[in-house]
């Protein structure tokens, strides 16, 4: 049914206050966080990434069992890769990584662009100055054709070589043991997919990301809250 | 209460289960007062018939909103109208609009008002003017309403079958709404109360794994791999601050971390929360005393919480338990976990009198003890009082203080203790990763107060447990 007479004009909706930083402050300390949940998300963790060692302490400690992921079979073969990722012996984590799934690495050119590039970054580390452009020139010139991201970050990468000291230069972060972890940690997280593991993101991840998303799902809607500027030290800032 | 309203309570809690009702309560009827006179309600407010004269113009347009607006939280809302009778002439509709929109007129028809209109079967968008949308629809039809509030879409369904979006950009905060223009006509409404034809579940599955999926791989700025930094610290200073020394130790080896306080004093802590969540506050109380001198001195409030701790713990001894409380009873070794499962159940309190005259002077003692200390807020009152209630009854877990009894009750004067602990070694009160869970919990109820309708399927509570 039709009607032509005038739409009605409805009051604009309703403003809404902005939390103050004391009272959300308030807020966030009477949130209990059972203490089963926490070392849940923990415990996850240390098993999602392979830090076996600190997994097993942590069951004893916590009582906890050893749940999750590490069901998957890769378990023993992930942590040999990590620990070499870690130790920086990067080819030899390679070959492990076509023993335990061959066309992994083929199949996800990015992925194997980051072993390499870790690889480069070890020899510029160990001054190996003739095997780095032999490297370059060999597996990872014809790669960067038409990829601005690879091409970018093999840019980076060899200009370590340009400085005395690489470590102190704007480049300095691919020298820093957080970079192998990161690669070890993608490289870890591509075989759980390949083993067909339920998630290969652990809880901690979920939990942490549901938070950044959350802070920028306000941000797109324009509204003002106090923020969690940075995660590790938990500080949370007045609302802007 | 009433088992019929509960269980339809449980029905709509199980559809909306990120909805807090206190805060913002879901639809669950028609309104008794914002609706138009010739609207006329029966069946606890559910079905809806028409009393006008319907003399053919548009003033014979009525309608009726729900008694709330749809909350965000939601995620999904969905309601079904079922036609009882299209009356004389079938002019009816349903669909949504906000608060104060005139109800002398059929949903649709003006701004902030939407509706799918039987007798032509055209979808109104805040227009006199219909769109073609779908079939009509008459007597023995059922129409559903359905929300997707995380893109503030519209879409209906006729007879369990979806008729696709009608509405891709809806405003906050509507209100069911349906809308009768000539006599005889008469609508029954189901907002979940009744299981509906068509399958929202699916649908609501469907938006809360894609959800899932969005937050799994929400882009985390980790090119210099700062957040890989960020879970290494966060894992290590939830370890340190729990007191899991060997775990800390053997994490941060494999990190490459390194920590202020000394493993030995970790360990220390360990131990001192070890006996609180297993319910041996003396023993708490003595290794605080050895391993941090004076301390328990200086914090005289906190001893008084822990010894109030130790009387209910002397009472939940007097009290049978049906299933044994793990860890509770272990002796002290390395492999003695620090999580205590709930799993204490009440029984008749067994009458030692030799016991029951150790907790009564106990509790006496506590008395004293009280009266020596600054208590501004009447906290430390308050958690005597509870504590000594629980001998009042009969069987303390059959009472209303009846919670104290549970071994997760030592968690927060753990915390407590351990807390201070830490406090005076300059460190946090809380490890960075528990603020960080709590600040989470508190952005998605945010969310859902801005009309942020993804709030529903951000779960942090299923990682949790």
């Amino acid at each position: 049914m039709s009607s032509h007479s005038l739409a009605v004009a409805v009051g604009p909706p309703k403003v809404k206050d902005v939390p103050k930083l004391k009272d959300w402050l308030e807020n966030v300390d009477k949130t209990r966080i059972p203490r089963m949940g926490g070392s849940k998300i923990i415990m996850n963790y240390l098993v999602t990434e392979g830090f076996k060692d600190a997994a097993e302490k942590f069951s004893k400690e916590s009582g906890l069992p050893l749940a999750g992921t590490e069901i998957s079979a890769s378990l023993e073969q992930r942590i040999k890769i990590r620990d070499a990722i870690h130790e920086g012996k990067i080819m030899v984590a390679k070959d492990l990584v076509d023993q335990l799934h061959p066309q992994m690495l083929q199949n996800d050119p990015l992925l194997l662009f980051k072993m390499q590039q870790q690889h480069l970054i070890e020899l510029i580390r160990e001054k190996r100055v003739e095997e780095v452009l032999s490297f370059a020139q060999k597996e990872l010139a014809y790669r960067v054709e038409g990829n601005s991201d690879i091409l970018t970050e093999l840019e980076r990468t060899l200009a370590l070589l340009a400085f005395d000291n690489p470590a102190n230069s704007p480049f300095g972060d691919l020298l820093h043991v957080s970079h192998r972890q990161k690669v070890a940690s993608d490289v870890n997280a591509a075989i759980l997919e390949q083993d067909g593991a339920e998630s290969t993101v652990s809880s901690l991840v979920v939990a942490l990301h549901m938070l950044l998303w959350a802070q920028d799902e306000l941000d797109k809607k324009k509204v003002k809250y106090p923020k969690m500027t940075d995660i590790a030290s938990a500080s949370i800032m007045p609302p802007k | 209460m009433e088992t019929k309203k509960s269980t339809c309570e449980d029905r709509l809690r199980l559809l909306y289960p990120a909805v807090d009702e206190s805060e913002t309560p879901l639809p669950r009827a028609w309104s008794q007062k914002d609706k138009f006179l010739f609207i006329g309600l029966s069946q606890n407010n559910l079905r809806v018939h028409y009393k006008g004269t319907g003399k053919n113009t548009n003033k014979d347009a009525a309608s009726v909103r729900a008694t709330h607006p749809i909350p965000a939280a939601c995620g999904v809302y969905y309601f079904e109208v079922k036609i009882v009778s299209k009356g004389r002439d079938g002019y009816m509709g349903v669909g949504l609009s906000a608060q104060g929109v005139d109800m002398n007129r059929l949903p649709g028809w003006d701004k902030q008002s939407f509706g799918y209109h039987g007798d032509d079967g055209h979808s109104f968008s805040s227009s006199g003017t219909g769109q073609p949308y779908g079939p009509t629809f008459t007597t023995g039809d059922v129409i559903g309403c359905g929300v997707n509030l995380l893109d503030n879409s519209c879409f209906y369904t006729k007879n369990g079958q979806n008729l696709g979006i009608a509405f891709p950009n809806l405003p906050p905060n509507l209100y069911p709404t349906v809308g009768l223009q000539t006599p005889g006509e008469v609508v029954d409404a189901n907002f979940g109360q009744q299981p509906f034809m068509f399958d929202i579940e699916s649908m609501i599955e469907d938006l809360r794994s894609r959800t899932k999926r969005t937050i799994e791989h929400f882009p985390v700025d980790d090119a210099q791999g700062e957040f890989q930094s960020t879970l290494h610290k966060i894992t290590l200073t939830y370890l340190l601050h729990h007191g899991y020394s060997e775990t800390a130790n053997a994490f941060a080896k494999s990190t490459d971390q390194s920590f202020t306080e000394s493993l030995g004093s970790v360990h220390n802590r360990q131990r001192i929360q070890r006996s609180v969540l297993s319910g041996r506050i003396e023993e708490a109380i003595e290794l605080t005393r050895e391993f941090y001198p004076g301390f328990l001195e200086r914090n005289r409030e906190l001893l008084f919480e822990l010894k109030c701790r130790q009387f209910v713990e002397m009472i939940v001894q007097l009290t049978p338990v049906r299933n044994s409380v793990k860890g509770s009873q272990s002796n002290e070794n390395d492999t003695e976990c620090m999580e205590v499962e709930e799993s204490r159940e009440g029984g008749l309190m067994t009458n030692s009198d030799i016991n029951l005259q150790r907790i009564v002077d106990f509790g006496t003692e506590l008395c004293e003890f009280e009266k020596t200390l600054k208590d501004p807020d009447g906290k430390l009152k308050r958690i005597r009082f509870e504590a000594c209630a629980l001998l009042a009854y009969p069987d303390p877990s059959q009472s209303p203080m009846s919670y104290l009894l549970s071994p997760s009750e030592r968690e927060p004067v753990c915390a407590a203790l351990n807390s201070a602990v830490l406090e005076s070694l300059g460190q946090p009160l809380r490890p960075p990763l528990e603020v960080a869970l709590a600040h989470c919990k508190q952005l998605v109820k945010l969310m859902a107060k801005h009309g942020l309708g993804a709030s529903a399927f951000a779960d942090l509570d299923s990682i949790l447990n």
